[in-house]
């Protein structure tokens, strides 16, 4: 056990952090809003400078724009930007979860044409699966892709869909067959955000601002050559997409939603102001919650360690999703507590974090699917029984 | 980075395990609790194995660690937390004489030890003393009051802090161990028992208690390597460590056998099931070397400069 660089790492880091700081007023800063700005420019430019120096989509083969490069490689980018408060690229989404699911299952036409404009920002990439009646049972998904020719005709819709009003590309899944099993008669393509027909309509969520939107699908046309995988095997090649999506999202040590170490000082720096005994219960709170988020950091660090064996992340990755999620929201909650009388105007990074951070325990699995899966895959306990089981998809939307 | 114990870690882990699992059982903790019968494994079958002296010989408090896991998973005694720490107070100490350390209140292992230590006036002492037990709560953990009688000053009070904090970290090690087996007991139960045609663990309030318990579990499992390591290797990030480490035991430990009883239903409130045997664990480990109220705030002081 060691928790220090070998050569090599530490050769990269050194690298990695002499590139970010000869860039570093080309890339974007935490809470400096450019995520959120009209046109992203910004945001994309500072994914692209990343991309130029060989620092997006290293662990992505070469053949299709990425380096080649470890998981530890990774995580070592990952931890160089966060400390240099450069906040995850607008492309995450693409980078993470649609761009390995065109690697595995795309044609190498496809891998050509978008991979590396992906890597660069040139386009964005959104995930095009929740429905209105299919968040956590997504198999129950209704869009429809029906076959013409060489081409299917999409009608339908989509929601939840985070940076869609940016997007260039997204992942879609839809039903082909609905007189299969629910999760049988699924099929995934590649579609164009400026398609005739996409409607993109931004949402505003519980903060106020807008990341996610609704996508309405009306006779959209969708070339065969962009279908992801087999027809009717979208259910497999979405497993890929939500794989990768674990590991971006409960791997590496990373921190949940929040900046822990500047809650931590933002808290530090009010706590003088309060009464002795309100110190002692703050500090209670706090010791409790840091120490949630120092285990999720370690087990983080071994769920890193595992894939840089060569384990793939199993369903046990999402306990640290879990758990840091909870104590992200409850360091937010006890910052925004200390803030005084403030704390009643929506103001300042902690309001606005304890108003995104409910977010994090629904988007990517809710907390209680997760347990569900952890429960059933990793403690081997017994499903609930199903009320669609062995029925076919139009024989299951009658229940 | 390689946070991930060795193969020979993996080894001695197994070995261990071998040993406790046959040495020591509830059952041993129940007879004590019952007639006051001898504790299990007891001193002289541990130390046959020369697991209580592995700091001794060269090896690391994460070594040890990996030991005190196997131990908590059969309530085992005496501590394995008490011989990492007498270990780093007094290195070449006859840890087979039975030791003990005094802190303010009863001290772990204190009923059947010959040697007890303290710290008395910034000086670290070592001598005889004598003991007084209360009814026991865990009766493995061999708690007493100790009235120190003749005692010699000797060198190792510069020592005295890392020691507690060892001892801090084995005792989490050997909180692992028990709620991990206490979650395994819990979710056995739960495929077995059915309740209104189905297994209660397929019911979601009975699944998602086991699955809180269990990430529990992998938290402190990383904070408990965590720990062992920075003793070894980055005394600089012990304290923060020890500490978090310390409080993060107390609370998993009490919800892993907490939930453990709920999952048994009545059963599981019985004298004749072993559940209330883990649970006792919880209950008094969470005070001994320090509470966990007190390793919280540890944390916090650490952390909000
Ligand atoms: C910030 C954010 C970003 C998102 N981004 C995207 C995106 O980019 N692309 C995309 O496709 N989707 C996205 N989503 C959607 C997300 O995946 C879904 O919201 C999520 O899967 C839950 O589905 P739902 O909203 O339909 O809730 P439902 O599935 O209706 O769940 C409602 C409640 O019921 C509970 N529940 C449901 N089923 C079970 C069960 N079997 N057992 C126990 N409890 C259950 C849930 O836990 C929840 O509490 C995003 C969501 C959020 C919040």
């Amino acid at each position: 056990m060691n928790f220090d660089d070998t050569p090599e790492e530490a050769a990269y880091r050194e690298q990695v952090r002499t590139y970010i700081a000869d860039h570093r007023d080309q890339l974007i800063s935490v809470g400096d809003g450019a995520r959120r700005e009209g046109d992203l420019t910004r945001a994309r430019e500072s994914q692209r400078v990343m991309y130029e120096g060989g620092y997006v989509g290293i662990t992505w083969p070469k053949d299709v724009g990425g380096q080649g490069g470890s998981p530890m490689q990774q995580a070592i980018v990952d931890q160089e930007l966060g400390k240099a408060g450069v906040p995850g690229h607008v492309g995450l989404i693409g980078i993470g979860m649609c761009g390995p699911t065109v690697i595995s299952h795309g044609s190498d036409d496809q891998k050509q044409r978008y991979l590396k404009r992906l890597l660069s920002c040139e386009d964005i990439w959104c995930q095009l699966f929740s429905e209105p009646a299919s968040g956590s049972d997504l198999a129950a998904l209704r869009t429809r892709a029906v076959r013409e020719g060489d081409s299917w005709r999409i009608n339908g819709q989509k929601v939840w869909t985070t940076l869609a009003q940016y997007a260039d590309y997204g992942i879609l899944l839809t039903r082909t067959d609905p007189t299969l099993a629910k999760h049988k008669g699924l099929t995934m393509f590649v579609v164009d955000m400026k398609a005739p027909g996409v409607t993109v309509r931004p949402l505003r969520q519980m903060s106020g601002s807008a990341e996610f939107n609704e996508v309405f699908f009306d006779d959209v046309i969708v070339h065969d050559s962009e279908r992801l995988g087999e027809v009717n095997d979208g259910w497999r090649v979405g497993l890929t997409t939500l794989m990768s999506e674990r590991l971006t999202l409960g791997g590496g040590g990373g921190e949940m939603g929040i900046s822990g170490g500047t809650a931590a000082s933002f808290i530090a720096s009010q706590i003088g102001s309060l009464s002795e005994d309100r110190q002692a219960l703050v500090r209670q709170d706090f010791g409790r919650v840091w120490t949630q988020l120092l285990a999720t950091r370690y087990t983080g660090y071994r769920l890193l360690s595992a894939i840089s064996k060569g384990a793939m992340p199993g369903p046990e990755a999402s306990a640290g999703k879990l758990a840091g999620t909870k104590a992200g929201r409850q360091l937010a909650d006890l910052a925004v507590r200390v803030s005084g009388d403030g704390g009643v105007w929506f103001e300042g990074p902690w309001q606005a974090s304890q108003a995104g951070l409910p977010g994090l325990a629904i988007a990517g699995g809710t907390d209680e699917v997760l347990r569900n899966v952890i429960g059933e895959r990793v403690l081997g306990l017994p499903p609930e029984p199903r009320a669609d089981k062995g029925l076919s998809f139009e024989e299951s939307v009658k229940l | 980075m390689n946070f991930d114990l060795s193969d020979e870690q993996r080894a001695l882990a197994s070995a261990a395990r071998d040993f406790f699992s046959k040495a020591a059982s509830p059952a041993d903790s129940r007879a004590a609790l019952e007639d006051g019968s001898p504790l299990a494994p007891g001193l002289k079958a541990v130390a046959d194995t020369g697991f209580h002296a592995i700091l001794q010989e060269g090896g690391t408090v994460l070594d040890l660690s990996v030991v005190a896991t196997e131990a908590g998973r059969v309530l085992s005694a005496p501590s394995i937390a008490g011989f990492g720490r007498v270990s780093v107070l007094d290195p070449t100490a006859d840890l087979t004489a039975g030791v003990s350390v005094v802190d303010a209140g009863p001290a772990l292992d204190a009923a059947t030890a010959t040697v007890f230590y303290a710290l008395r006036d910034g000086q670290l002492v070592r001598g005889a003393g004598t003991v007084t037990s209360g009814p026991p709560l865990d009766p493995t953990r061999g708690l007493a009051d100790v009235t120190l009688t003749e005692v010699t000053p000797i060198d190792g009070a510069d020592r005295w802090e890392h020691a507690l904090r060892v001892g801090q970290v084995l005792l989490a090690a050997e909180d692992l161990g028990t709620a991990e087996r206490a979650v395994e007991i819990g979710v056995q139960y739960a495929k077995d028992r059915k309740a209104f045609g189905r297994a209660i663990g397929s019911y979601q309030a009975v699944k998602h208690s086991l699955v809180n318990a269990f990430v529990g579990v992998e938290q402190l499992r990383s904070l408990a390597w965590w720990a062992a390591w920075a003793a070894d290797e980055n005394p600089a990030e012990l304290p923060l460590a020890a500490a978090a480490v310390k409080g993060l035991a107390a609370t998993v430990l009490e919800q892993a056998t907490e939930t453990l009883i709920q999952v048994h239903g009545g059963i599981g409130f019985t004298w004749e099931h072993d559940a209330h045997l883990y649970w006792r664990r919880a209950k008094v480990d969470r005070f001994l070397l320090g509470d966990d109220v007190e390793a919280y705030d540890t944390v916090a002081r650490l952390s909000l400069v």
